[in-house]
Parts: structure tokens; sequence; C-alpha cells
């Protein structure tokens, strides 16, 4: 008697048990992180694609977590590993790669794929844009929101200058020589300069393309070694250093990258270099006509590319990396990658979202959408090495330095290499 | 005997009352402030490299880093520049607007609003103002004819628009103590002394001021610990630039802790933040407490 | 001379009335009490010749000389606030001497008149003490130097004994009149204690909801008060205050037949008369019934009904009556008060009537 009571129960319990774990069994949960570095309603356009995706797979349940700035999403995605809660997937800095992987926080996807056809999906995106999420022969980050620096000019200015708009300067050279006609002055007072590179926030990245047009790039695939003062990357920062204090045609000091944009569409600076990630918010607050071109040549034409990748982290089952990477794989088929490209500005990060109707038209319609794609050709990855927020900072602050003429280059760039190899030394 | 167990049992009840005090103030202040010392001596470890002790190293690294020696320097100059001016604008904002004046509430209230507006909130706005060109200091500037300045781009004037901008948003606040502490004055201390010749400034100095002492002590404590607390608006304006001149300590602390992930660097600069903080702390009691008239 | 003289002085506050179209004199040298129940506008009258708050209409003179719209500092009058309002962080030195520092008063001089102040108030071994080390009384005795060190002619006090006990308000104010006399200061002294007023001054100024209601030496002011109010509000206990009713052509008190106290015709009355010239006689006199005795040591008072009321009347030395005897009260008839029921003034036509038995 006791035993069957025991058994009904339990047969219950079983029955209740089922009901309410049931639909948990097949449903998948993600959490996503993903931050915003320009200006812009890119929420929204996220929220819109996640929503899509849930349409098309409803035992997929996306919460896509807007969390700040590059840097607080990665803060906030440490701490949620810490915390033992962890996202499953995240849009974090391409550059965050390294640290990443020293915390063994993400997997590499060469782990995850499985057919050839997701083989051959990895293989689909633009090579320079996958520079920073490849390191010790596997692929850990995949493009999303990524963006290169290109030159913004004010087409107005130009013919008021007596320059040709349709033909933006190509060389550092022809850099200075139209931004000397470009400022223009009351009295002694500047009222357009010619051209502004931003130095605040990032200032490396800006100082990424100068050296890579000067054929010289600031670190090596493995990220455990700088090339701060290689004659090359001085020079490259005497040049920026010497728009302003000799050229005349930038002001000096530092520039605000924040407040930059509105110096450019107030006419305060002819040429802006800036992030793609600008070019809708340009486009709709333009009163003037506009240009963008690729950044000018030293030695060749160059930028280093930047923005977010995805990454998924370890702390996953294998249904969530599944899930995981049906989202990325959704997120980043060409026509969405179209989409979201042209909402925002942000590069099309596969040759093929550029043969889609939309983006092609567009590209038609906004001969500068192309720009950017162009001159990916010429990209490279942006500085990113182990413990890279020290090694970035070192950079930033001698750049930051020369730029405000409290120390020499060499002195600036000496030092700054000498302090990058002490760090970077036990990874080597 | 009973009296001594009876004793023995309020001691007992005493201790048990205060424990979830204590509990709370070990858990949430003592135990994160020892966690933090004990982290100081470790290296930052990753999921790869674990922690290892290394005794005083971090402190031993901390004393060859320019940027920590930077960063307190600045710190000296922000709390130079910030407090005693804060405070002295505060006390007159106060007597000022505890006068009879017609509009008097919505005068305190507008000297009020920076306070109640978060740092973020003013850098933003500030932000504005310091741009160089387009910003307002510099539009109002060119209007005299002097030329643009770029005000947060150079090492020299940064520092003390980060400042100025302290002040602003300060001032106020503390002006709400001195408020207060002049409302509790009894009024016939300046009819006493208007009668007996006592002029305004004469008896501010003599009385006033006096009398104030224990909100200053109370403000100036505020305004010291104000001044290694208050970075939120270095995020906004300057990200501690150019080149570290606007760098403030518990700045430079986030930083190494949020960019750099070193936390055993950072916990190591967090000491030396709470050390200061606590030297300051006890000399101000000490100093000042015996010169200060508490009614 | 006159030190200080209001005209028509008018004090509102919005709507409030302080105080009303009120003029007084106070002759050099005397020592001038505002009396007059809370609120009466007394602290009000004495601020508005110190300088502390404007008068609203009316003229304020101080030694001969205009100072209605002068500044305090001007005036030339010291004052002892009721709280004392001794500066709590400065020593009893430092407060005596804050005005000489504050009109630059050469040091010297400072010492001078410091011991010479501290000895007159007995302060000389306390001057190292805060006033929150100070008692009561020794702070008012700091509070008293300091308005005299000024060696102002005119010194103001507002309630400057309200805070003490019994014993000690007694010792001061023996002290304070003293003071005053040989320093020769002219004094304006408010309170609300008859006592107090009836004791020091020269000339009470009586007030009542903002107006003088009587002013005049104490004696006056006891022998012949001019109105109802006045003649209740002076005297310890107060002067018995009457109905009394017509009967034929005479009066008698409410409630009884007889004997008659006044004449009648006169209009309705309001009989007054001090418990202490009340005699309980065996006859002639008004029957009444004991009702009770309060024995105060030199006296006591007896309470007495009579027809429908109750009388008062102070006994020299000790009197256990029983209550419920019956006992006849016999007085003067010089000594009765009459006013007028309506207005409270005193009814002078009127005369009152011998008690027969
Ligand atoms: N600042 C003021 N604003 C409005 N009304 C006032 C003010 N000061 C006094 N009054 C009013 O004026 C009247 C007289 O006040 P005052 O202080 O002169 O009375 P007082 O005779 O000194 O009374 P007390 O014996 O209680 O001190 C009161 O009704 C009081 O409420
Ligand atoms: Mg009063």
């Amino acid at each position: 008697m006791p035993g069957k009571l025991k058994s009904a129960r339990t047969a219950v319990l079983a029955l209740i048990a089922g009901l309410l774990l049931a639909p948990a069994a097949w449903a998948v949960e993600l959490t996503m992180y993903y931050p915003v570095a320009v200006g812009g309603p890119l929420t929204k356009v996220v929220d819109g694609l996640v929503a899509d995706f849930m349409k098309e797979n409803p035992d997929i349940e996306v919460k896509a977590i807007y969390a700040g700035n590059y840097n607080d999403a990665r803060i906030k995605a440490f701490a949620a590993l810490k915390s033992g809660k962890p996202a499953q997937l995240s849009v974090m800095f391409s550059i965050d790669i390294y640290e990443l992987i020293e915390q063994d926080a993400i997997v590499a996807f060469d782990d995850i794929v499985e057919t050839d056809e997701e083989r051959a999906w990895l293989e689909s995106f633009y090579p320079s844009l996958m520079e920073n999420g490849i390191t010790q022969g596997k692929t850990w980050g995949i493009p999303f929101q990524r963006s290169t620096i290109v030159m913004y000019y004010n087409k107005d200015a130009f013919r008021e200058a007596g320059l040709d708009p349709d033909n933006p300067p190509a060389t550092w050279e022809e850099l200075v020589a139209a931004g000397r006609k470009l400022v223009s002055k009351s009295g002694d007072q500047v009222e357009r300069w010619g051209v502004m590179i931003p130095s605040t926030g990032y200032p490396y990245w800006m100082f990424g393309a100068l050296t890579m047009q000067n054929d010289q790039v600031l670190m090596n695939g493995d990220g455990n070694e700088t090339y701060f003062d290689a004659p090359a990357t001085r020079e490259a920062l005497q040049f920026w250093r010497d728009l302003g204090a000799v050229h005349g045609v930038m002001p000096s000091g530092t520039i605000e990258w924040g407040t930059l944009r509105k110096n450019f569409l107030e006419a305060r600076t002819a040429i802006m270099w800036h992030s793609t990630g600008n070019l809708t918010a340009v486009k709709k607050n333009a009163q003037f006509d506009f240009g963008v071109a690729m950044l000018p040549a030293k030695k060749r034409r160059g930028t280093p590319t930047g923005g977010g990748n995805f990454y998924i982290f370890k702390q996953t089952t294998p249904e969530e990396r599944k899930a995981a990477m049906k989202l990325i794989r959704f997120l980043t088929q060409p026509e969405r990658t179209a989409e979201w490209s042209i909402e925002t500005g942000y590069i099309g990060t596969r040759p093929d979202a550029y043969e889609t109707p939309a983006l092609k038209q567009y590209v038609v319609d906004f001969p500068p959408a192309a720009v950017a794609r162009d001159q990916l050709e010429f990209a490279t990855a942006e500085l990113s090495t182990y413990q890279t927020g020290r090694v970035r900072k070192l950079l930033d602050d001698s750049i930051q330095a020369v730029l405000t003429d409290q120390k020499s280059v060499e002195d600036a760039l000496g030092s700054a290499q000498e302090q990058a190899d002490r760090l970077l030394k036990r990874y080597r | 005997m009973p009296d001594r167990t009876r004793l023995v049992g309020n001691a007992a009840y005493g201790w048990l009352l205060l424990l979830p005090a204590a509990v709370l103030l070990a858990a949430f202040t003592h135990y994160p402030a020892v966690a933090t010392l004990a982290q100081s001596l470790f290296t930052s470890g990753t999921a790869l490299r674990p922690a290892e002790f290394t005794g005083l190293d971090n402190y031993r690294f901390m004393l060859e880093d320019e940027v920590f020696w930077r960063v307190l320097e600045n710190n000296a100059w922000y709390a130079i520049g910030t407090i005693p001016i804060s405070i002295a604008l505060a006390m007159l904002m106060a007597v000022w607007v505890n006068r009879r004046l017609p509009l008097r509430a919505f005068v305190r209230m507008s000297y009020f609003t920076p306070t109640v507006l978060p740092m973020i909130a003013v850098a933003n706005i500030w932000l504005f103002f310091y741009t160089p060109e387009i910003g307002l200091i510099d539009q109002i500037a060119a209007g005299f004819g002097i030329g643009s300045h770029n005000w947060l781009g150079n090492p020299d004037t940064v520092l003390g628009c980060i400042i100025v901008l302290t002040i602003w948003k300060e001032a106020g606040f503390f002006m709400i103590f001195y408020l207060a502490a002049l409302q509790s004055l009894p009024p016939e201390l300046e009819e006493a002394a208007r009668l007996e010749g006592a002029g305004h400034w004469h008896f501010f100095r003599r009385v006033t001021f006096p009398l104030l002492m224990p909100t200053t002590l109370f403000v100036l404590i505020n305004a010291v610990i104000n001044s290694f607390k208050l970075v939120d608006q270095l995020f906004i304006l300057t990200k501690g630039g150019p080149d570290n001149a606007s760098a403030l300590l518990l700045y430079y602390i986030y930083e190494v802790a949020f960019s750099f992930f070193d936390q055993a660097y950072a916990s190591t600069l967090t000491v030396v933040l709470l050390a200061v903080l606590a030297i300051i702390a006890i000399g101000q009691f000490v100093i000042l407490d015996k010169r200060i008239h508490y009614r | 001379m006159v030190a200080i003289e209001l005209i028509r002085v008018t004090k509102t506050w919005g709507s409030t009335v302080a105080v009303r179209d009120i003029s007084f004199e106070a002759d050099e040298g005397s020592f001038v009490v505002l009396l007059g129940p809370s609120g009466c506008g007394k602290s009000t009258t004495l601020r508005m010749i110190a300088g502390l708050d404007d008068v609203t209409s009316g003229r304020v003179l101080i030694g001969g000389k205009e100072m209605t719209g002068a500044p305090s500092a001007e005036r030339r009058v010291s004052m002892v606030f009721q709280s004392y309002a001794l500066f709590p962080h400065l020593n009893a030195r430092e407060n005596i001497l804050f005005g000489l520092k504050a009109r630059k008063v050469a040091k010297a001089e400072q010492r001078d008149r410091l011991v010479r102040v501290a000895e007159m108030v007995g302060l000389a071994d306390l001057l190292d003490r805060k006033p929150a080390q100070l008692s009561g009384g020794q702070r008012q005795r700091v509070a008293l130097a300091r308005a005299i060190i000024a060696e102002n002619p005119i010194c103001l006090m507002d309630e400057p004994l309200s805070n003490l006990d019994a014993k000690l308000r007694h010792e001061m104010r023996v002290e304070i009149r003293a003071l005053q006399q040989r320093l020769g200061m002219t004094t304006v002294y408010v309170t609300h204690d008859q006592t107090e007023a009836m004791s020091m001054a020269d000339q009470v100024v009586l007030m009542r909801d903002g107006a003088i209601e009587q002013q005049g030496p104490p004696a006056a002011l006891y022998d012949f008060p001019e109105t109802v109010f006045a003649a209740g509000f002076i005297g310890t206990p107060p002067m018995n205050l009457l109905k009394v009713e017509e009967v034929g052509s005479a009066l008698v008190i409410a409630g009884t037949d007889g004997p008659a106290v006044a004449e009648a015709g006169y209009g309705n009355l309001v009989m007054g008369i001090r418990p202490e010239k009340i005699a309980i006689a065996d006859g002639p006199g008004i029957g009444g019934r004991i009702e009770s005795c309060d024995y105060l040591g030199a006296d006591t008072i007896v309470g007495v009904r009579v027809g429908s009321q109750s009388i008062l009347v102070r006994a020299h030395g000790r009197h256990l009556l029983p209550a419920g005897s019956y006992v006849h009260l016999h007085w003067q008839t010089y000594e009765v008060h009459l006013f007028d029921d309506e207005t409270g003034a005193r009814m002078t036509g009127a005369r009152s009537l011998p008690i027969a038995a």
C-alpha cells in the first residue's frame, strides 16, 4: 500500500515536472551584449534585426542588451563572466581578443563550425576585417559593426578655396597644400581650419592610419611585439604634429573626438578624418555639399579597421553555441549586412553584401558609401596586443604628449616602446 | 553572583543588538578594505596565468610608475584648486542668500541647481562650453575679438578647466550646509552686534565665521574626499588627457582596473588612496577640532 | 530732560497691528517699564527704539534728536536681550568687550572699563569662561556688563530676568535697579510681570493689544487704575471686580439684597476693591461665607462668597476660618473704584456709599 502510493505520487510529480520543463527543453535562451560607439539610433536597428531572427527561429530567445561604449561592454561582459552568469555571445571591441583569450573566456569559431558550408562562411568576409579576429592560427571574432577611417571633406569649402571638389588630396603633400588653401582667417583669427584629425578617445587608431600610410604596422600578428619607435612610426607622428605646429592647417593641442563631427558640420574645418560610422549622421545633418574619400597616402594608402566583432563565450552548452552560431550567421547574411550598413554607415563586412540590390542601389545613389569598402584593400588590423589597454595607453599618451609639445617624437615614442617591451616580454 | 550573570547577560544582549550593524559594516566596509590590501600583494591573475604572491612588487612598480606620480601631483593641484575656492564661494553665497532678498527662493534654487544635476550631465554641458571654435566660451571670446583657445586640448589649461567645473558643481552643494547653519544662528546675535556698532564684515569675521566652523570642518572633509572621489567629469571631458594632464588618482585606478584589467595594481593604488584619505581625515580632526566651538 | 520720546508710533506686520499709535516719554535717568500681557507689543516697541525694527508711522526721538530712520549703531543705546544673545564662542571678557572692539576704542581704555564693569556686576573671576560654562544668572550679568560697558546713556532690557528662578530674579531686580541709579542710565525695561514693574519702575507704561492702557508712576496705577484692565492687571491678588445690581436707588453686589455699595443712576457699573483694603469684621458689613483660606506667611488670602460672587480678602497674619462660616466684610468708601461696565473706563462721577449694616 505505501509502495503503491509512493509510485503514484512520483508519477504525478514527473508529469508536472515534464509539463513545466518541456518547453525549456527545446528553447534556447541567448543573452548578447552589444556596444554603440557612434551617435544615432543604433539600438533600434539592432532590436529590429533580433526581432526578425526570433520570428524565423521561434525556439531561440535572444536578449540583446545595449551595454554602453566598447569599454563598458567589455567591463559588463567580464563582470557577468565572474558572477557565473555570463552571456553566451557578445559584440565587443575587435581588439579585446587577447584579453578575452588570456581570460580563457571565448571559444574559437574553428572549434564550433561543423559543416563545410560553415567553414566556407568563415571565409566569406573581407580579409582585412578578419585580421583582428585571427591569432594563434584560429578565428575568434566575426566582424559585425566594423569601420575604417575615411576623409570627409566640405566640397563647398574646396570650391571657395579654388580646389577641385572632385579631386580630394590623395597624398600627404597634397593634404598639406590643400589644407593651406582651405584655412580661412579673419584677422588673426582662424574661422575655418584645413584639416582636423581627432586625438582624444582613440588617438592610437588615427595614428594607425598614418603609420600604415608610411608603410609601417604598429604590432605583430601575435600581439606580443610593437613597433612604436620604428623610423617610419616616428615620421608619421612628426607629420601629424607638423600639420598644426609647422603647416598651420590644423589647430595645435589635442582635438576632441566627441565634438569633431560638430566642428565639421559647422564648417569649422574643411576636412576631417573620422570613422565611417559617422557617415549616416553626417549625411543627415550636413548643410553643405560634402564628399568622402580614402585617406591620403605617403608611401601607400592605409587605414586600420575598427569596431566590434562577435565573440562566443566558452561557458556555453553545445546547444547554446549552435544557437549563437545561428544568430551570428543570420546577422551576417548578405541582406542583413546590407541593411545594417545602410542604416549605420558601417562597412558591409563581406563582398556579396555589396551585390545585394539594396546596397547596390544605395551605393549608386550615394557613392561615398563605397569609399570605405574600396579602402578595405589597403586596410590593416587595429592596434591590439596582450595587455592591450596598457599598451594602447602608452601610445595614446605619447601621441598626446607630442601633439601638445610636451615631448619630442623621439622621447615619447622611445619610452613608449621601452615600456611596451617590458609589458610584452612575458608573452613572447 | 546573580548580579554578575545579569551584567554578562546585559553585555551579550548589547552585542546581539549591535550584531546586524556590525555584520553589515564588516561585510561592506572592512572586508573589501582588507581584501584590497591582500590583493595588492599578488600579481593580477588571468585564467591562463593564476595570481602569485609578489610581496611589495606592486608597490615598487608604483614608485617607478610615472603616471602614478603625475596623477598624484594633478590630484594635489585639483584639491588645492577646488577646496578653498568652493568653500569660500559656498560661504559667500550662503551669507548672501540668507539675507532678505527679493526672489530669495529663486536665487537659492538657482545656486542649488548644479548640485542636483548629475555630474555626467554637467560635464556634457561644460564640454560644450569648452569646445574650441564652436564652444560657448570661444564664441563669447570671438565677440570680443579674442582668438579661439583649445581649453581641453592644452595641458596647461585642461586641469584648470576641470577645477572650474568642479567648483561650479560643488559650491552650491556646500552652500546648502552653510545656509542650514546660518539659519540655526539666533538672529539676536546679529542684532546685538548691530547695536554694538559692528559692521557686516566685523560681525562676519568675529561671529558668523567662527560659529560656522563646525560646518566648515564638515564641508572641508567632504571637499577633500570629493577631490579624490569626483572624477566622473573626466570620462566625458578629457579621459585624463592630453597625456595624463588631467588624470586624477581615482580615474587612473579605474583605468588600471577596467581598461588594463590589472586588479592587483588597481588594489595597490586603492590602498594608497585610502591611506591618503585616512591621513587627511585624522589630521583635520586633530588640528581643527581644537579650534572649533561646538554648541 | 527727555531722553526718549515716542510720538504716535505705529507698527504693522502686514495686516497684524503690533503697536497702535502709542506716545510716551522717558525722562533722563528714569526707569520706565513697559508692562503688559504676552503679545501686546512690548518687544516691538523696544525694538523700534533700538532701531532693530522700522516704525510704520510716527517718530522716535532720542536725546531730543530725530532718530526715526537712523541705524541702530547711531542711536547710542544698549540692549539686554531676553535670551542674552551672548556670542557662544567668545568668553565673558570678549563678549563684554565686543562693542568696544567694534568701535575701535583704545586698548588701555578697554582694559580700564572692563575692570570697572566686571567689578560692578561681580564677574571679575569668571571672565575666561564661555557662556556655556556660566549659570543663568552669570550669563545675565555678562549681558548686563556688555550693555553698560558701552556707557551709552540709554539701556533697553527685554524681559531680562524671565529665564531665572524666583529668588535670583529678586536679587537681580535689586541689582539692576541699583546699577541703573548709580550710572544714571535711562532704562526702558520690558516685562509682563507686574511685581517687577511695581518694584522697579519710576514710570510704568501699561500696554494692551498694541495700545497704551495707562501710564504713570506705579503708585498712580495702583491707586487710580484708569480702566478695568489696569485694575485687574496690577496687584497680587488683583483687585476684586464685582458685578453690581440696582436695588431701588442704590447698587448692591449681585446676588445679595444689600447693603448698598454705591449710588445708582450711572448705568451699568463694575465695582472694584483691592483685597488688602477689605477687613473681615464682626459687623456691620456685607455678609458672606468663607470659601477658602490660603495662608502665605505674612498674610492669608481668604475667599469669601458674597451673593453670586467670590471676593478675595488679604488678611494680615494667619486666619484659619472653617469653610462655610459666616463673616462680615467691611471697607472704606474711598477704597471703592467704579468702572463703566461697557467701556471699562473709570467712572469719576459715581459715588460709593458707606456700608451700613
Ligand atoms: N516679525 C513679525 N512678523 C509678524 N508679526 C509679528 C512680528 N513680530 C511680532 N509680531 C506680532 O506683533 C505682536 C506684538 O509682538 P511683541 O513681540 O511685541 O509682543 P510682546 O508684547 O513682546 O509679547 P511677549 O511678552 O510674549 O514677548 C504679536 O501679535 C506678534 O505676533
Ligand atoms: Mg517680547
